[in-house]
């Protein structure tokens, strides 16, 4: 965990937000960022090192409970998607705190898809498993009396809750950088 | 019975949610709809709803709130100079005002918290043998974890599957095909 927030950190110093934005796309975004006095369109990010320092203590710790609350949807309050959120949650504070570009290169495209997609597909495959099996769908108990897994019911369940947290996290981060980045393709479209 | 937490906790929710109306800077009534998300998420954990509490908490106050100022970056920011407050719009606050007093008038026949004679409990089939057999059938404590990923796990299935079609939906909208 500390390590992830070091490498958003590498990235940060230096005022180089616009400058990381190596993609196409979003160099654009850089030409109406000097035109603040005409359109009142402030800059997207202003480097804070009270911010930076702040998320950077923080962080560790948002991470670690919302993986705290996925993990341990089973026996206390919480579960998938509220873990989920938390994490997503975790991954925008950075993105503030650092500047969207920045987390953009840490939180690369293929890992916001592995999360949605592994997630749907994790819940999936624990939900008709018992099928192959030869039961019914979500019948978790199979996975104990044919495979001998002990608490085996208890496993899948929380199984599946960290599907609901992969998909919620990467779709809400997801969802973070797509509407940043289709803002500034636009921009610079015009 | 409304203790001195409740108490203030519904005047903060009640004057964050005034603020956030009334406001006339864009980016001040967005940091005042953050605190009434936290707000309201602390309201939701004296009503001994934690779950909820948590997502109010990172959807409310955290997501939602950082969408509206990525947002506000990336439009123009309307100029407040001249008062902090907006004039009233009475129009709109004679709806607001017949809309709150119809919800007021349902809120007598809301049970009591913890109320045993609760319509909740009028279909005790379900209710009761979700609470007696969920440990034993499905080994979780959490009886709402049971439901959902258990007794009920199809739903939610069918729910990770819309979270999942949003993330796409939303990549089709805006023309692009990858998230970052």
């Amino acid at each position: 965990m500390s390590g992830d927030t070091g490498r958003a950190d590498d990235n940060s110093p230096g005022g180089e937000t616009e400058a990381t934005r190596t993609d196409g796309r979003a160099a654009g975004a850089a030409d109406p960022a000097g035109e603040d006095e005409r359109t009142e369109r402030r800059r997207p990010y202003t480097e804070s090192s009270v911010i930076m320092t702040t998320v950077q203590v923080v962080a560790p710790f948002v991470l670690t409970f919302g993986l705290f609350v996925m993990f341990h949807g089973a026996d206390s309050s919480g579960g998938g998607f509220q873990g989920g959120t938390v994490v997503a949650a975790m991954v925008l504070m950075l993105a503030f705190a650092f500047g969207i570009g920045p987390t953009r290169e840490w939180f690369v495209n293929s890992a916001v898809v592995a999360l949605a997609t592994g997630g749907v597909l994790l819940f999936a495959v624990i939900g008709f498993g018992p099928m192959l099996l030869g039961g019914g769908f979500l019948e978790y108990s199979l996975y104990e009396s044919a495979l001998g897994i002990k608490k085996a019911s208890k496993y899948a369940i929380e199984g599946v809750e960290l599907g609901i947290g992969a998909v919620v996290a990467g779709v809400i981060s997801g969802l973070f950088f797509a509407i940043a980045h289709g803002f500034e393709y636009r921009e610079g479209e015009k | 019975m409304i203790t001195a937490v409740d108490a203030a906790l519904l005047v903060f929710v009640l004057a964050s949610a005034l603020a956030t109306v009334f406001l006339r800077d864009v980016l001040a009534s967005v940091i005042a709809f953050a605190a009434y998300g936290l707000g309201l998420a602390l309201v939701w954990v004296t009503l001994q709803a934690p779950d909820v509490a948590l997502t109010e908490a990172a959807i409310g106050a955290g997501v939602t709130t950082v969408l509206f100022l990525l947002t506000l970056t990336k439009t123009a920011r309307p100029s407040a100079e001249g008062s902090t407050f907006k004039g009233i719009d009475w129009p709109a606050m004679g709806v607001v005002a017949v809309f709150t007093a119809a919800l007021l008038w349902t809120v007598p026949a809301i049970p009591a918290i913890g109320d045993p004679e609760a319509p909740a409990w009028a279909n005790p089939e379900v209710t009761q043998f979700y609470l007696d057999n969920a440990l034993a059938q499905t080994g979780v404590e959490n009886v709402v974890t049971a439901v959902l990923a258990a007794y009920r796990g199809f739903d939610t299935l069918g729910e990770a599957v819309v979270v999942f079609a949003a993330g796409v939906a939303v990549l089709v909208i805006l023309r692009e095909e990858r998230f970052t």
